[in-house]
Order: C-alpha cells, then structure tokens, then sequence
C-alpha cells in the first residue's frame, strides 16, 4: 500500500510529513520511559520480521495481492510509540534503499501503516498484556487487523483524491469505497496473522512483551 | 522458552532473513491493493513532481549485480531485514543509553 512517487500534490505530502514527524518526535520522546534492556531486541527482530513479511505478497480476488501492514502487530506488541518508531524505520529503507514508496510520499505512508494502526493496536494490547488471552480478545484483535487496514486504505485514498491524483468523475466516497473492498480481504489475512504472531511472541518472550514484568522468578530454561 | 536477548535476536533474525531471503522468492506478483485501485481508476501514472530516491544497489528488491532471479531477490531481502534490525537496535541502544543517563537501572537476565 505504499504511495509511489508523483501521486501526492506538495500541500498533501507536505501536511502529512508535518503530521507524521510529529508523531515520531512525540513516540521518541515519550518511548524511553518505557524502554526495558528486553524490549529493544524485540523491537529489532519485530522490525525485520515485519520488513519481510511485507515482502510477500499473497494473492487475493482477481489479479490482486496484498502484503501485511504489520503496524497493528507491533502496536499490540510493543506498545504505540515504539511501534510507530519500527514502522518509520521499515518504510524509510523500503523509501530509500529500495524505492518502495516515494520519498516525498513517507509521512504519507508512515500515517496509513504506521501511525494510525499502531494507534489501534496500541488501543487493544492491554488485552493481551492479561493472564491469558481468550477466544474474545482473539476475535476483537482480528477485527482490529481489519479495521487497522481499512483505516490506512481510507487515508491513502482521501490523499490521493485530495491530491487530484484520480480521474475528476471520481467521488470521495467512491474512491474510499473501491479502496476499501479491495483491502478487506487483504485485512482479513493481516488479522489472522496478527493474532497468530501476537499469540507466538507472547508465548516465548511474555517477559520482553510487558511493560513490567517481575526481574526476579522468571523461569528460565538453560539457555 | 528463554528469556535471554541473544537466543531473541539470532532466532528472530534467522526467521525474518527466510521470510525475506526465500519464501517472498514465491509472492504473487500480482499488483498490489493500491497499484489494483490506480489501474482500475486509469490513475497509475504519476501526475506531480516527486522526489527522486538516490541510485541504489536495488531494483524490485533485488540486488542488481545478481540480475533478477532468486539469487537477487535473497540478497535484497536479507540486506533490507538486517538494516532494518541493526538501525532498531541502533535506535533502541542510543535511547536506552539516554535512560542509563537519567538515572534507572534495569536488571534483565545475563546470557
């Protein structure tokens, strides 16, 4: 889903650089307060998981593909701020090194799979930091996969309209509407990995997942 | 089950570099959600002026010296998800250092 070079007017690219620079600013400053010796490898190995999956795409309706967003995940597993660091990370070398997504177009990209589901994530990851998540905080996250990729789909489109970047008969609802059908069941795949992955993490580094766990009683098996 | 950072970033590193380095070999290469919306609206051509990304060693994320089999793609996939991991850790490092400076000390695990 990342905006290619030329697609967005300087107004819309230069609005979303502003706002997604200051989401980035406010995640660094606030994310130290919670960074644990435990969380800064998971944050990197979360960010170059993310990085590849992103790099398969699957097949979905005719002729399409779709690839994971990821932020929603990291949002669950590292909390808003660091996700949203990971995520800017991941899109500046996609931007950069590799040409995947337009440089003026990073703020764009960095708000529609960055900021805004890792927002959402970040909304239900006191589900999961619980004893034990059931079959209701599984079936809220993989709503929440859905939702997180509809959420940056709308966005891309209403930048691209804004920008005049699609044919003048085309409405705003009728933009958001295509985008939005095409990415529901690119959605459905990011929910049912998010919950697989989420649950996967938990299970091996809960420790490195909580914001506070207990230094001490923590079982550990000889490494 | 290891609470233990290095067996964390080996195995999580070992996952992301398969992922990147073979299995997206087999990825549709079908368009994408948006590129699909683009050519359906008859919209898939660029109309501002943007920002030219820097000559890179990549195309498609494939190493170019390697052509464009799966070779090329393996290379690109692994140097994108190493980078990606060592400016995290880089970024996680300075900040943890700027929290050392202010004073809290954690007491993870040694291994």
């Amino acid at each position: 889903m990342h905006i290619s070079s030329g697609f967005l007017s300087p107004p819309v690219w230069g609005t979303m650089a502003a706002v997604s620079g200051a989401a980035l600013a406010v995640s660094l400053a606030g994310a130290p307060k919670r960074l644990d010796e435990r969380r800064v490898p998971l944050m990197g190995v979360m960010g170059a998981f993310v990085f590849a999956a992103q790099m398969v795409n699957f097949p979905i309706l005719a002729g399409t593909s779709g690839h994971l967003g990821g932020g929603f995940l990291l949002g669950i597993l590292l909390g808003t701020p660091l996700g949203i660091i990971v995520m800017g990370s991941i899109l500046v070398v996609q931007s950069l090194l590799f040409q995947d997504g337009g440089v003026e177009a990073l703020g764009a990209n960095i708000f529609a799979m960055g900021v805004m589901p890792c927002l959402l994530g970040g909304a239900v990851r006191w589900l999961w930091t619980r004893q034990k998540p059931g079959l209701l905080v599984q079936a809220v996250t993989f709503a929440g996969g859905i939702v997180s990729v509809l959420a940056g789909a709308t966005a891309v489109a209403v930048l691209l309209w804004w920008s005049g970047s699609l044919p003048a008969q085309v409405t705003l609802p009728g933009a958001i509407g295509v985008m939005d059908f095409i990415h529901l069941w690119i959605g459905v795949v990011e929910g049912l990995v998010t919950v697989a992955v989420a649950r996967f993490v938990l299970a091996v580094r809960r420790d490195a997942v909580l914001d506070a766990a207990p230094q001490t009683g923590v079982k550990r098996e000889a490494a | 089950m290891t609470t233990c950072n290095r067996a964390t970033i080996l195995a999580g590193a070992g996952v992301a570099v398969i992922v990147a380095g073979i299995v997206s070999y087999f990825a549709s290469a079908n368009p994408d959600g948006l590129e699909k919306f683009q050519q359906d609206f008859g919209a898939d051509r660029p109309v501002h002026k943007g920002i030219e990304a820097p000559p890179m060693a990549f195309k498609e994320y494939h190493l170019k010296w390697l052509g464009e089999g799966f070779w090329a793609n393996a290379a690109g996939g692994v140097i994108g998800a190493l980078a990606v991991l060592g400016i995290l850790l880089g970024i996680g490092w300075l900040m943890r250092r700027r929290r050392a400076a202010a004073g809290t000390q954690s007491q993870a695990p040694r291994c």
